[in-house]
């Protein structure tokens, strides 16, 4: 590998990990969007992300923001938050780990009367991690909606 | 020697046939392998005649929403009706002229009414093919040596139809009957002359014929132009190397698809739910939008939305052309951007769309005026794609949902007397969804048409005279997270003297209509403020300021507290037309975009941005985003680090402490929903869904572990 190619890979990897954290300046988000997409991304991803959290277990696959699909040692294949908190299989819903809270749709603090829906149709379900408090899902649905399982990775390959 | 030439109808069906036995359009890509640089050229010649066209005949259409919101597209199809080339514009029309070329062939249109060259068939009739009513395309096909080569068909979006409503959006309709004229498939031109009394027809049948006649002419002339480039590219290649790779085109863009999902996308299942609702008299209910996304290692994207509600006698649902329509669109401005447009994509992907259900009604006779939960289906899906995105690590990708685009129609008489009748497609312009890296943009996107813009607020005044008092961009209406969602526009309108004015709004019922992702908060539920016997006119005549902004962070908008009137408020946004006097207002928003990710993640800087700007406030700063805002003498905005550390802090420990742990909720939830004490509208909806798909009903039972045979009570 020559030098300039080291460069431009170290500058691409470093693009990356900017877009990730969400502070890559927009001339470059523009090159990485025109990009060729070749499916080697996730391996690229996949590293920067084992650097970033604070713990070892190897990460299979991100699920969202804050959420990680991670191998133990003991084989467990299982939900895990940055902050470490684990949320069990990764087969089953995290939802139903997590802590719950329905807010009031026009409660004067996130929306005002005359932005929120009327909380007869609807309220909003909001789910936070158990150990660091942060707000990972919002649902705006009506009582008696089940969760919405929103990603079961095929990771069976 | 003469060979029985075949109907276009064996045609049809025998292409069918042969991509239901092998699952390819083509087998063999010979032109593309063996003269890869004639393969490319042509298709940008054909691509460029296109978008030469749109570009023509929107400098002759006369209508706002087709000259300033772009509201126009043109296609190239096949003999049997397969979309080869299509140009930019309203992308959502990519398969809706195909279902209906297929539609007439099938319907014995070669036989009982001919085809010749300069003939122009014009459909509306959106089971046939198109949107609704206001969705209208002019096709026209094209000979070789006697022999019926392709067809041309251009489409754009009307503003007046005749409806019961005027602004053929009406939200009231309970009937197909009301949506105005429908005209399925005529022919309306012979040797290229549009007919006399189609013109007449049209003239009477509608409010204000302008748009609809404007943009017939506009449509034939782009039809006609790429006809006779079409023809010249043809003379110059030949008949066998055109049909060819036209059919190559198609495949082309069939394996490609295939291939940019297997690069893409991680495999696996998504689901994502998006939200509408009926409001009209007697029928009040919700109406989920079920999106369920399967990627698979090969690159195959199945989409199921099992569990839609039924069709009813309501407008807020679509036909399978246009639901079709709808995901195809999302499909190829989230995916497919960079693959050639054209029915390549469509033969890729398996849809399923339950029969019966509000998106694939079984009965012609219903409304399908305003779509409901058919672009919820395209902003679910969006969501879905993004996760995928998401896990393949392009985050660049990743996005909450889109805004459901809404605004207002008017009808009635001008300053000048004449008729006038239209709806206001400044509503192109609303606020963008919030990305995974940054803000959505204010006031610059609809996902029905990238191009679109808000179009000159004089312009609109010329075709519906309510008075723009202020055109603002909406504060706090894009979805609060890390990155929030673009805010749409919100526009003060008041009813001018001299004028007869009947005015109106469609929107959703009362609720979030679009979703944020992975944290992040949806956008402010849309709303609409009437004002009447207002003391607007006193306020001109003393010279004082006229109201022009909603404030920001208020239970009710500025503009309200600044004039006496008889107010109401329309949460949601839809308002059946109704007449109003002189000087009374009428506010309403266009749509914002949803939020992405933890408020509590976002970085101060943004905030104080947005506090400058006057888009948000210091109350939200504290309450949503836990960032202490700071003022100096001069009015220089920053924030205090260590206090807004401690807040942060202090909101976590707040979440802790109101969070219920989900076992513990889901046991006193399945209580209430064991009593059936679940309000109206879901309890409605749940009763119906659970009949029409048992499917739906097991996962709804399993999930809250409910009796075998367990039904919603009523
Ligand atoms: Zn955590």
């Amino acid at each position: 590998m020559t030098m300039s190619n080291q460069n431009s890979d170290d500058a691409k990897l470093n693009s990356i990990r900017e877009l990730i954290e969400g502070i890559l300046p927009l001339d470059q988000l523009a090159t990485l969007q025109r990009e060729m997409k070749t499916g080697d991304r996730v391996q690229i991803v996949l590293a920067i992300e084992q650097d970033r959290v604070p713990w070892s277990d190897r990460i299979l696959v991100p699920l969202q923001e804050n959420l990680y699909v991670v191998e133990r040692d003991d084989g467990a294949r299982v939900v895990k938050c940055f902050c470490g908190h684990e949320f069990g299989d990764y087969r089953l819903n995290w939802k139903e780990e997590a802590l719950v809270f329905e807010r009031h749709p026009q409660d004067g603090i996130v929306f005002q009367p005359n932005k929120g829906a009327d909380p007869v149709w609807q309220l909003l379900r909001e789910f936070y991690c158990p150990n660091c408090a942060t707000q990972l899902d919002v649902e705006p649905v009506p009582v008696g909606y089940p969760f919405v399982f929103n990603f079961l990775p095929d990771l069976e390959f | 020697m003469t060979m029985a030439r075949r109907s276009l109808k064996d045609r049809l069906i025998e292409s069918e046939e042969l991509f239901r036995d092998t699952g390819v359009y083509e087998s063999e890509l010979t032109v593309k392998e063996s003269d890869p640089v004639t393969f490319e050229v042509l298709f940008t010649r054909l691509l460029q005649t296109l978008t030469n066209a749109r570009e023509v005949a929107l400098s002759i259409s006369a209508s706002p929403s087709t000259r300033e919101q772009g509201e126009i597209i043109f296609g190239l199809f096949t003999a049997e009706g397969d979309a080869v080339c299509l140009s930019t514009g309203l992308m959502i029309h990519v398969h809706t002229m195909s279902r209906a070329i297929k539609w007439m062939i099938n319907n014995d249109y070669e036989t009982k009414m001919g085809f010749r060259e300069g003939d122009y068939f014009f459909n509306n009739d959106s089971f046939i093919g198109g949107g609704h009513p206001s969705d209208q395309m002019l096709m026209t096909p094209f000979f070789v040596d006697g022999e019926l080569e392709g067809w041309i068909g251009g489409l754009t979006h009307v503003t007046e139809t005749g409806a019961v409503e005027p602004g053929a959006m009406g939200s009231s309709f309970t009937s197909r009957f009301a949506e105005g004229l429908i005209l399925p498939c005529m022919r309306i031109a012979a040797d290229d002359e549009l007919f006399y009394d189609f013109d007449v027809l049209v003239d009477r049948g509608v409010r204000s014929s302008i748009s609809w006649l404007a943009d017939n002419r506009a449509k034939l002339t782009g039809n006609l132009i790429i006809r006779e480039k079409v023809k010249e590219l043809l003379g110059e290649v030949g008949l066998d190397m055109y049909r060819k790779v036209c059919r190559e085109y198609i495949e082309d863009t069939r394996r490609a698809t295939h291939e940019k999902v297997r690069r893409s996308l991680f495999p696996g299942r998504y689901r994502e739910v998006a939200w509408r609702g009926v409001t009209i008299k007697n029928l009040e209910r919700l109406m989920h939008s079920p999106c369920e996304l399967v990627v698979s290692r090969e690159g195959r994207l199945s989409l199921s939305f099992e569990g839609l509600p039924s069709a009813q006698r309501q407008p807020f649902q679509a036909t399978l052309p246009l639901f079709e329509g709808m995901l195809f669109n999302g499909l190829i401005q989230n995916i497919f951007y960079d693959l050639r447009y054209n029915d390549g994509t469509f033969l890729a992907i398996d849809l399923h769309v339950p029969y019966g259900s509000a998106c694939n009604p079984d009965n012609i006779q219903l409304p399908t005026t305003l779509w409901g939960p058919a672009y919820g289906g395209m902003q679910a899906c969006a969501q879905a794609v993004s996760r995928a995105y998401f896990a393949k690590g392009y985050r660049e990708e990743v996005h909450a949902s889109g805004p459901l685009t809404s605004g207002n129609l008017a009808g009635g008489k001008d300053q000048y007397g004449r008729h006038f009748g239209s709806q206001c497609f400044e509503f192109a312009s609303s606020g963008m969804y919030a990305t995974s890296f940054m803000d959505g943009l204010d006031t610059a996107f609809s996902d029905f048409n990238a191009e679109g813009d808000m179009g000159d607020a004089e312009i609109w005044e010329q075709q519906m005279p309510q008075v723009w008092l202020a055109r603002e961009i909406r504060k706090d209406g894009g979805g609060f997270g890390k990155f929030r969602g673009g805010n749409g526009i919100h526009s003060l309108y008041m009813i001018p003297e001299g004028i007869e004015m009947e005015i109106g709004a469609f929107g959703s019922p009362p609720i979030f209509s679009t979703a944020g992702l992975m944290g992040g908060y949806p956008a402010a539920a849309l709303r609409v403020w009437i004002g009447r016997g207002t003391d607007v006119q006193a306020q001109i005549e003393a010279g004082t300021p006229l109201p022009n902004t909603e404030g920001f962070d208020r239970s009710v908008p500025e503009f309200v507290d600044q004039v006496s009137a008889e107010w109401s408020c329309v949460l949601g946004q839809n308002v059946p037309t109704s007449s109003l006097e002189p000087y009374s207002l009428f506010s309403v928003v266009s749509g914002d975009g949803g939020g992405y990710g933890d408020p509590l993640l976002r970085a101060p800087i943004d905030i104080i941005r947005d506090v400058e700007n006057g888009l948000s406030g210091v109350r939200v700063a504290a309450d949503v985003y836990g960032v202490v805002v700071t003022k100096d003498a001069r009015g220089n905005v920053g924030y205090d680090k260590e206090a807004t550390d401690s807040l942060r802090a202090q909101h976590r420990r707040e979440r802790l402490h109101r969070g219920v742990p989900a076992a513990e909720y889901k046991r006193i939830q399945r209580e209430r929903v064991m009593a059936g004490d679940i309000p109206a509208p879901a309890r409605a909806m749940y009763r119906d869904v659970m009949e029409i798909s048992p499917i739906w009903a097991d996962e709804f039972r399993t999930f809250w572990n409910l009796p075998e045979g367990f039904e919603v009570a009523e």
